[in-house]
């Protein structure tokens, strides 16, 4: 639905999977003011997602909103809709919208359809099109035999076709649908073959298809393009097109290079050392900045002037389809703001919170009564980086940045381009939005220099109560963040499900299922608890974290728990927390919680725990756990040594336990013995085969030892088994910078898990 | 660093056995400066603890460095975590003002993830 969306640039899909008394309905129908659409918002949660992935038709029925297909009717037939799409309605529509407006009215597609049908058979053995007659009929005719020749598999003849005087507008349209058309219709050829055959499509209409080669179908930001592809059919015509369509170039060929806007930013300073110089030479201090910056602009020049450019602009054309999305977002947000100061954290784990939140983040999108992925989510690039600095607050600048950008589109970023070139058309909304943001501070910010010495200088407090305030909302620490989508939901045992996924190994699917289960039945401490255990197995600490701390909820006293988020919270290095929690274990044990002194304070002192787990160790030298916790309280106060003589009697009394092979292993590493901690990782790999966390972890021992090449084998294996191991990522990334392979930094900032592997097997 | 409760001081600690290893080693003579770091727990000034990485030298102490060190920083304790683990950029967290830089710019840059040892999780 959403490809066909895309190729029609039309809203014209029917709503479905609507329950007609829905409350959320009409709840969400008074929130996000979408009340001039004359449907009501039905199918609210219950809607399909949509994710503009484009050409996946197999991977149906795409869930919902965790835990929706309990309460609301589903819609079934994604499939159905795949194959009817392929058989060719749309692709009707897809001629159709090549008509200029005023053509339309030319009879219905399937009449149409029959013309052309008979224009062929006229036209006798060569199928080709009518090559007379007005441009219209020729062009349709053109484009139906590339369409009936790709469905045949036959490739596209050239034909010779009169000069059809198309703008350059026109041109881009069939440009650009082509090649989006031709992906679909050819999905199963190899990559050179569609390009070959849009090549001679657009070859045979003297379209000049330079444009595209800049612009390859699978740049690295599929969806960028794809969002930009829609904007286009709002624009259709308009000299801004090109500058635009450069500019867009433009950016995908600086996110090959990652730090490519800074580089940019440094050449047009025509100064190779880049920004830092340029402002360093300025002043010899970063105040030079603000400095530089003022001079140019005078004192409130930025925001003044920005507000210039704005008021010049009048309302875009483009700006109307979305600004029912924006105010939706502007709603959602201040309606996820309210509902985020509720601290409960049943409440914040909950789904209406969750939707409203991913509503105002623009995750998700309401348009024709249907939930649609919005594009926010799918940022890349910088704009990535600036999300996941601020974790999805609702509030803060970056995001907010982020937000109007992306899911306002490309458009307002081609506007505010081309404004230089006096061609606008931007949203007021936007307008008001951003001086909202305070740009009065940030002039005055400017204007006083405060980048150099102060210490209280305001830009960065407001940074910082921003940024504390983000962190008791929604994703924040400590607060479980469920899967997107999650086909267990309804599943009739997640809990079975999830052991046995787990059992197997495959963590990533056991997390789903577990979440599926947990979302069931929030007060399932054994969920939880395996949720963590599947987590930190993962390399996700934050999230086992975040899972623990639930289990340890529901069930206060479990030792496992408790063991749990000890070593948690000792990998985020995180020492007082870790030594509560590991002091907790000692209390809430059966036999030994007599040993610990009543009236324990929250803050114990580290050689006081220490010494009561040696007593406990000497009252029952056979109990392993006793050992393991002994092991992680050593490495709280590096004293290594003792850590691994703890970990390896732990290992006397349980040679089987994977976890067990993986601590004392990263005890060695980070007692720099990296190459007795490998063998130790390879142990628990020999026991567990999917343990991500050891994988990881044998990169970090080979990148520790300057042995950059073996790390990247190993956490690309990491990030494949897991590849929402951020960690690993990260890693990857310095250690790819450091063997030299900075050709395949783009790979790893878009996570291009085929390529990684195809280029660094294990 | 014992008596530290940053996280800082625990990585700082890693590093400071790290630069006697041969990659370590390797490390301190490819960047060869000193790094001045003023590091506090929440908010930026506020309770700074002060470290010095040597690259010179290859070592690690507390304490203000005693000369001029080429580039010194000022960030907290999450921050400086993100940068040295390559969650976040150094340039971007400048821009955004998470990061204050003083000194020479051409030691500042080559502050980056690639100095720091990486912790091995249990």
């Amino acid at each position: 639905m959403g490809t066909r969306h895309l190729i029609t640039g039309q809203n014209n899909c029917a709503p479905d999977g609507g329950s007609s008394s829905n409350p959320f309905g009409t709840l969400a129908n008074t929130l996000l003011g979408q009340s001039s659409k004359a449907e009501s918002l039905k199918g609210l949660p219950g809607a399909s997602v949509n994710v503009p992935t484009t050409s996946d038709y197999s991977t149906a029925p795409l869930s919902t909103l965790p835990g929706s297909e309990n309460e609301f009717k589903q819609d079934q037939r994604p499939f159905a809709r795949g194959a009817d799409f392929i058989r060719g309605g749309p692709a009707n529509d897809w001629v159709e919208s090549f008509r200029p407006p005023g053509h339309s009215a030319f009879g219905g597609p399937e009449a149409n359809f029959a013309e052309f049908e008979q224009i062929y058979n006229n036209a006798g053995p060569t199928l080709g099109p009518a090559l007379d007659g007005p441009p219209q009929r020729v062009l349709s005719g053109v484009l139906h035999s590339f369409l009936s020749s790709g469905r045949a598999g036959v490739p596209f003849q050239p034909v010779p076709v009169p000069a059809l005087g198309l703008s350059e507008g026109d041109k881009q349209c069939i440009r650009d649908r082509s090649c989006i058309m031709a992906r679909h219709i050819l999905a199963d050829q190899p990559e050179e073959y569609i390009q070959a055959q849009v090549n001679t499509l657009l070859h045979s209409l003297d379209i000049d298809n330079n444009h595209r080669m800049k612009n390859p179908l699978h740049g690295p930001y599929p969806e960028m393009e794809e969002y930009w592809n829609q904007s286009q059919s709002a624009l259709r015509s308009g000299p801004m097109h090109n500058a635009a369509n450069n500019w867009i170039t433009e950016f995908g060929n600086q996110n090959n290079n990652p730090e490519g806007w800074i580089t940019e930013f440094g050449k047009q300073n025509n100064n190779p050392e880049g920004w830092i110089t340029e402002f360093g030479k300025q002043n010899n201090n970063p105040a030079g900045w603000a400095h530089s910056f003022e001079q140019q602009y005078g004192p409130n020049g930025w925001a003044s002037e920005f507000e210039q450019h704005q008021s010049q602009m009048a309302m875009g054309q483009m700006g109307g389809a979305n600004m029912a999305n924006l105010a939706a977002m502007q709603q959602s947000r201040m309606l996820a703001e309210t509902l985020s100061s509720n601290n409960d954290p049943k409440f914040q784990n909950s789904k209406f919170f969750q939707f409203v939140s991913k509503m105002s983040r623009g995750e998700l999108i309401i348009e024709d009564n249907q939930v649609k992925q919005g594009s926010a989510s799918q940022s890349s690039g910088w704009a990535d980086e600036f999300q996941t600095q601020h974790n999805a607050n609702a509030n803060s600048w970056a995001d907010q940045f982020v937000h109007e950008e992306l899911s306002q589109g490309a458009d307002n970023w081609v506007s505010e381009f081309s404004s230089e070139q006096n061609q606008g058309g931007l949203n007021e909304k936007w307008v008001d939005e951003f001086s909202k943001l305070k740009v009065d501070d940030w002039a005055e910010e400017f204007s006083g220099g405060a980048f150099g010495e102060s210490s209280a200088d305001p830009w960065a407090d407001e940074f910082q109560s921003q940024l504390s305030a983000s962190k008791s909302s929604g994703a924040s620490r400590g607060v479980y963040v469920f899967s997107e989508m999650n086909p267990y939901v309804g599943h009739p045992n997640p809990m079975q499900e999830g052991q046995e996924l787990f059992r197997k190994g495959l963590l990533s699917e056991a997390a789903l299922a577990l979440e599926a289960e947990v979302l069931k039945n929030p007060d399932n401490a054994e969920g939880w608890r395996l949720l963590g255990a599947t987590h930190a197995e993962n390399d996700d600490d934050q999230q086992a974290i975040a899972a623990m701390l639930r289990a340890q909820e529901a069930n206060p006293t479990n030792l496992e728990v408790l063991l749990s988020l000890g070593v948690s919270h000792t990998n985020e290095l995180e020492q007082g927390e870790a030594l509560r929690y590991l002091s907790r274990w000692l209390q809430n044990h059966p036999k030994y919680g007599g040993i610990v002194p009543p009236h324990q304070t929250d803050s114990p002192y580290g050689p006081d725990v220490v010494r009561l787990f040696n007593e406990a160790a000497q009252m029952s030298p056979e109990d392993a756990d006793v050992h393991i916790v002994l092991g992680v309280l050593y490495n709280l106060s590096r004293e290594y040594d003792k850590a691994i003589a703890s970990f390896k009697t732990a290992l006397q009394l349980k040679p089987q336990d994977y976890s067990l092979w993986n601590k004392l292993g990263a005890t060695q590493a980070n007692s720099i013995q990296s190459a007795d901690a490998v063998l130790a990782y390879q142990q628990a790999l020999d026991l567990k085969p999917n343990y991500v966390r050891a994988w990881a972890n044998m990169g970090i021992s080979y990148a520790n030892q300057g042995l950059y090449e073996d790390s990247i084998r190993y956490y690309v294996r990491a990030v494949s088994m897991n590849p929402k191991a951020d960690n690993a990522w990260q890693y990857l990334r310095i250690s790819l910078g450091n063997a030299s392979r900075s050709d395949m930094i783009a790979a790893c900032d878009s996570r291009n898990l085929d390529v990684l592997q195809k280029e660094f097997p294990l | 660093m014992e008596g530290s409760k940053l996280k800082a001081a625990r990585l700082l600690e890693q590093m400071s056995a790290h630069l006697a290893t041969d990659a370590g080693k390797e490390i301190a003579n490819k960047v060869g400066f000193v790094y001045q770091l003023n590091i506090s727990p929440k908010k930026m000034g506020v309770d700074e603890e002060i470290f010095v990485v040597d690259l010179k030298k290859g070592a690690v102490s507390t304490g203000k460095y005693e000369g001029t060190p080429d580039a010194s920083f000022t960030f907290t304790d999450d921050d400086f975590l993100a940068i040295a683990s390559g969650k976040l950029n150094p340039q971007m967290a400048f821009i955004r003002g998470k990061l204050k830089i003083k000194g020479s710019i051409s030691a500042a840059q080559k502050f980056t993830p690639d100095i720091f040892p990486k912790p091995a999780k249990l």
